[in-house]
């Protein structure tokens, strides 16, 4: 809490000097840019929550505050730049995967990285921490998402270079952040990109044709680890080489993007499954036509999983060296968020399926205030035949996602938007839990009901309305936001989700074991919000209070599980 | 660490304040193609907005200029950068919205691993700069709350 009071008085310091927005120091004949981001909670009690085992505060190990911070301070000169970024984690927030398993365990973790850089005009070296990614990033992605508390960053070099479009080429090595130590495992790879449009003068579109290598070596790789009921097979190699190849074609609104990688040494991908290789093998198509435009993609992947490093219980999300999102859509309403896709592969090693983006949009170009806009989506998962260890036997690819989705936007006038969603989701709960041989499907229908109205150039409001009906899991949720805007500072909300599922009796709510007396007893939850956030230029401060329903959080189509809590959050930016 | 955080007040209080420039990074245009921001500034002003397919607000903030945009052109000179700061897997899905929601006039740029969010400083989306036409940005906002619009407009306006 002390060092999280020296921030916050580091911010107010900070918003005081820049009194104009984009204020920047002028350090000699250089610029420094800085920017801060704080997110905090303090949890209270939530007795309801607790007494069915809902929110078990002995969890939350660090205490009742948490709060996860960023300073990121930068200087650049002409085409040289450096730069630390400082993570506070005083201490982390709870849900978060580095909550759960930074590797120093203490209250106050902080983490420091650096750089220095030249950008020259077709080259350019970066020496300490950098982010990069190949291709799709199926055989090498370093990124940061702060709502998930992810940050793989490589602390190592990086060159590259580009000649006239037509061949860039690029060279990284290093070592990987997880959580909040470097690894012991050292990542090298380059990347090649040559442009055939380019090469050959052809200026109607784009043909391009690119690959890359990625190398892993942690030491002592080859050991066996022991899993329970026994040993399994690890790998005999500490080396892991991985290999990418991509073509790019565009022409005429028309586009298609395709990528093969391989694993092509054995790797171990599931914590409690033997070494294997892997192969992903994706299709990007995208056309556009006038107001119309579609994009479908296809993938399938296999055991292409990639630890920065490997560890007997997998470490959660933030062991990981490349990146595989999940391709469904990712929804902004609440409750057609409930019980979002996360992957079938972590239990099966792998999965094929794809999606499809269909948008139309019926306006008149001399009237931009009115507008039709038609968006359907549809995206089917699949696992693949596999061996289960946890059933003991060879199991058949099943369908374990649908979501069959459609959203109608219409813009009335300056004055009034209607928005309108309806999802049709089905999953397979057991595949969710454990490599279950039976299929057990839950299914959902969603609607949505979201109208903005302004009043004036200041005033405006937002109401939204949701309701999910479902025969199967937790039955029925109804859930209502309205907000109150006045721009360009200020806006408040309260929200409220709750279970309506009908019971027996009659009753609305639903059953859960008293942790206590352990009978069952008739809740009836509602999941409350009430918020309001600040703006002042490129500050931002958001303040609210709320219970959270236990769920999926997820960003950039990577999910993280959030626990259940109630409690105060602050949000807090600012940059200059 | 308290020493840093001290050194770093110092730094605050210590330089005098100017005008922040863009910084040199390269991200992909809507053909695919590598452009540097910095090369952008060429003179017109230019407001540079920060998006991303899962991101409301962001979308509506894109809508309500581009509505507006005929009748403030007629006032002042400036062009519209839309910055995607989506990842691979939804850059497609990006590059339909685009299209799909009539962002014809608009400038439209991928930031795939977000390079340019960083240099940015960019932390939450929806975030807008005003950029003048050597590059200099001369006001930045975060969040969007409909309505705010017209005070990018104002700010473009007072580019002399």
């Amino acid at each position: 809490m002390k060092k999280f009071l020296l921030f916050i008085s580091l911010f107010a310091v900070a918003s005081l000097t820049s009194n104009e927005a984009s204020a920047q120091i002028k350090a000699g004949e250089g610029q420094v840019t800085i920017a801060l981001e704080s997110n905090s909670s303090y949890y209270t009690k939530d007795k309801t929550l607790e007494d069915i085992g809902l929110v078990v505060p002995e969890k939350r190990i660090r205490g009742n505050f948490g709060s996860n911070d960023y300073l990121k301070v930068d200087y650049s000169l002409g085409r040289f730049s450096v730069g630390v970024q400082v993570d506070g984690y005083l201490p982390g927030l709870y849900g978060y995967d580095f909550y759960d398993y930074c590797l120093r365990d203490s209250k106050l973790n902080m983490f420091l990285s650096k750089y220095v850089q030249w950008e020259g005009q077709n080259w350019g070296v970066r020496l300490g921490d950098l982010f990069d990614q190949f291709g799709n990033g199926y055989i090498f992605r370093a990124y940061e998402d702060r709502a998930l508390g992810f940050n793989n960053s490589l602390a190592g070099a990086r060159v590259h270079y580009n000649y006239n479009n037509m061949v860039s080429f690029k060279a990284l090595a290093g070592l990987p952040r997880l959580y909040d130590v470097r690894s012991k495992s050292t990542v090298w790879g380059a990347d090649l990109a040559l442009s055939i449009s380019d090469m050959i003068g052809w200026n109607n579109g784009i043909i391009g044709i690119e690959g890359s290598y990625v190398g892993r070596y942690q030491k002592d790789a080859a050991i066996k680890f022991p899993v329970e009921g026994g040993m399994f097979k690890g790998v005999d190699n500490d080396i892991l080489n991985m290999v990418s190849g991509r073509l790019n074609f565009e022409l005429a609104g028309f586009s298609l993007r395709g990528e093969y990688a391989a694993k092509l040494n054995e790797d171990i991908y599931n914590p409690t499954k033997d070494a294997a290789k892997g192969n992903v093998i994706s299709l990007d198509l995208g056309y556009n036509y006038k107001r119309f435009s579609a994009s479908a993609t296809f993938r399938r992947q296999q055991n292409m999983t990639t630890f920065i490093e490997y560890r007997p219980m997998g470490i959660g999300g933030g062991n990981s060296m490349t990146y595989l999102p999940l391709l469904t859509r990712q929804h902004t309403y609440s409750l057609a968020n409930l019980n979002p896709y996360r992957g079938s592969s972590v239990h099966t090693g792998g999965e094929v399926g794809g999606q499809i983006d269909l948008y139309y949009s019926l306006r008149n170009p001399k009237a931009r205030g009115k507008y039709w806009n038609f968006h359907a989506n549809f995206s089917m998962f699949n696992t693949l035949d596999h061996y289960s260890k946890m059933a003991n036997m060879e199991m058949k690819g099943r369908n374990v996602w649908i979501d069959a989705n459609f959203d109608v936007e219409r813009q009335w006038n300056r004055q009034l938007k209607t928005t309108f969603l309806y999802s049709f989701q089905r999953w397979d709960e057991e595949i969710n839990h454990f490599d279950s041989p039976h299929a057990h499907y839950c299914r959902s229908h969603i609607f949505v009901g979201d109208v903005t109205y302004k009043f004036n150039k200041k005033h405006s409001m937002r109401a939204e309305l949701q309701y999910l009906a479902s025969n199967d899991y937790e039955g029925d949720w109804v859930a209502a936001t309205l907000e109150y805007n006045l721009a360009p500072m200020f806006s408040f909300y309260v929200s409220d989700m709750w279970n309506c599922e009908k019971m027996q009796d009659g009753a609305y709510g639903n059953y859960f074991m008293d942790v206590n007396t352990y009978e069952y007893r008739h809740e009836l939850l509602h999941y409350y919000q009430v918020g309001a956030s600040f703006t002042y230029n490129s500050f931002r401060a958001q303040l609210s209070y709320g219970r959270n329903r236990a769920g999926y959080v997820c960003s950039g189509g990577v999910c993280r599980f959030q626990p259940a809590y109630t409690g105060v959050n602050l949000t807090m930016t600012l940059s200059f | 660490m308290k020493k840093f955080l001290f050194l770093m007040v110092a730094l605050l209080v210590g330089f005098t304040a100017s005008a922040q420039s863009l910084p040199d990074v390269k991200v992909e245009n809507q053909e695919g193609k590598l452009v540097s921001i910095k090369e952008l500034a060429d003179g017109t002003p230019m407001i540079i907005s920060f998006w991303a397919t899962t991101c409301k607000p962001c979308i509506m903030e894109l809508n309500a200029i581009n509505d507006y945009l005929p009748e403030w052109l007629e006032e002042v000179e400036f062009k519209v950068v839309a910055v995607s700061v989506d990842d691979a897997r939804s850059v497609s899905r990006a590059r339909s919205m685009t299209s799909g929601n009539g962002w014809d006039d608009y400038i439209c740029l991928y930031d795939k691993n977000q390079d340019l969010k960083r240099a940015m400083n960019v932390s939450l989306t929806p975030h807008t700069f005003v950029v003048d036409g050597n590059g200099n940005i001369v006001a930045s906002h975060s969040g969007y709350t409909p309505g705010s619009e017209q005070k990018l407009f104002e700010e473009i306006k007072a580019i002399k």
